[in-house]
């Protein structure tokens, strides 16, 4: 098993009570519930500012045979939701913004995720496919739709959420500060 | 028929003075704001999120392995607010069972792998099939029997649901027992 690696930038709020293994990134704004799952086993892990990740959700970047070394990040576009229970196999390699993983989806292995999708509750995506930005699945009988308005920000309920769980669960600190180690140079600099 | 007894370790479970049993294995979030009144099952693995709302339930009420209880939020002109949870008596939530729902009345089935969509109200005596799903906003009438994914009305109850409802959880509460150390 790779070693942890976990870098969470400032402003991110990530639950102590979850399973974080191999390399992860971690952007800030981004809300990370109690009970996530998130495991880098095939590569890293890079997840953009601003996403939602609630309960029981799983990310894993799985192990492939054809893989390439160095091994390709999984990397998670900015704005999206996953919501309690959902399932992301590692697709290869991208995943663009404001897409909604709505409660107990799963997405398997070989899909590619445009932006603005919405994966329905409990819809099961198994086949190698690609889904096109804007597109929405519902339902048993996986109806398929293209989106016609952007899917809403949820800034608001990220800022709620960010000043609310502080005062009612345990976090992780942020441990990657951006451009403060040049800073105290230039500060300790004239000083003697 | 008469329910099986189901074991559970006692020192898995805390039991409280007005009879609620609580797995410590679960999540509680934000304790001082979920009430449970009384005689309440929280199996293992479940996860009442307190810390977005007031989560209140009735009397007699399960809920099950890996449920997730949520209050549901809303967008307003300015701001977001979460809702308070409520759930009335005699409610079972089965396994793995998401509830964002707004209301939960009181006699009210939901079955296992379940998802409540956001602001939901369920009213009394009202059934959900196992692995159905109900989009948000829904609003479930007494007496209906829904099922599918999107949750459709299938049949009707019984008129006798809020006897079959109490009688099922009070006997599941009862026959909820821990393991006899010999």
């Amino acid at each position: 098993m790779a070693h942890n690696n976990i870098k969470i930038l400032p402003g991110a709020t990530v639950c102590e009570d979850c399973t974080l293994e191999g390399d992860i990134t971690i952007g800030g704004g981004t809300v990370i519930h109690p009970r996530v799952t998130i495991i880098a086993e095939g590569g890293p892990i890079i997840i953009a500012e601003y996403c939602i990740i609630e309960e029981y959700s799983t990310i894993i970047h799985k192990k492939s045979d054809k893989q390439e070394n160095p091994p390709k990040p999984l990397f998670i576009g900015a704005h999206n939701v996953f919501e309690v229970g959902c399932r992301l196999e590692a697709p290869c390699g991208h995943i663009g913004e404001s897409n909604v993983f709505e409660c107990r989806s799963f997405v398997g292995v070989d899909i590619k995720i445009g932006s603005g999708c919405v994966i329905g509750a409990a819809c099961h995506l198994t086949a190698p496919q690609t889904l096109i930005d804007n597109t929405v699945i519902w339902g048993s009988e996986h109806h398929i739709r293209e989106a016609l308005e952007k899917q809403p920000s949820q800034l608001l309920q990220l800022d709620f959420l960010s000043k609310v769980m502080p005062n009612y669960h345990r976090l992780r600190k942020p441990n990657v500060h951006k451009r403060q180690p040049s800073r105290q140079s230039q500060d300790s600099s004239p000083k003697p | 028929m008469e329910l099986q007894d189901t074991y559970y370790n006692k020192s898995e479970y805390v039991e409280t003075a007005s009879g609620n049993k609580v797995s410590r294995q679960t999540v509680l979030c934000g304790s001082q704001n979920i009430i449970l009144h009384g005689k309440v099952i929280v199996q293992s693995d479940a996860i009442i999120r307190g810390d977005l709302a007031n989560v209140k339930t009735g009397r007699f009420c399960i809920i099950s392995k890996g449920s997730v209880i949520r209050p549901p939020f809303k967008k307003f002109s300015k701001g977001v607010a979460f809702f308070p949870l409520q759930m009335g008596d005699h409610v079972f939530v089965g396994e793995n069972t998401v509830v964002n729902a707004a209301v939960v009345g009181s006699y009210v089935y939901i079955g296992k792998n379940v998802v409540i969509g956001r602001r939901c109200v369920l009213k009394d005596c009202c059934m959900i099939e196992d692995n159905s799903v109900l989009p948000a906003e829904t609003v479930v009438p007494s007496f209906a029997r829904y099922s599918g994914s999107p949750a459709r009305l299938i049949t009707t109850l019984p008129e006798a649901m809020p006897d079959l409802m109490s009688e099922f959880t009070k006997s599941y509460y009862q026959h909820f027992l821990p393991t006899t150390v010999n």
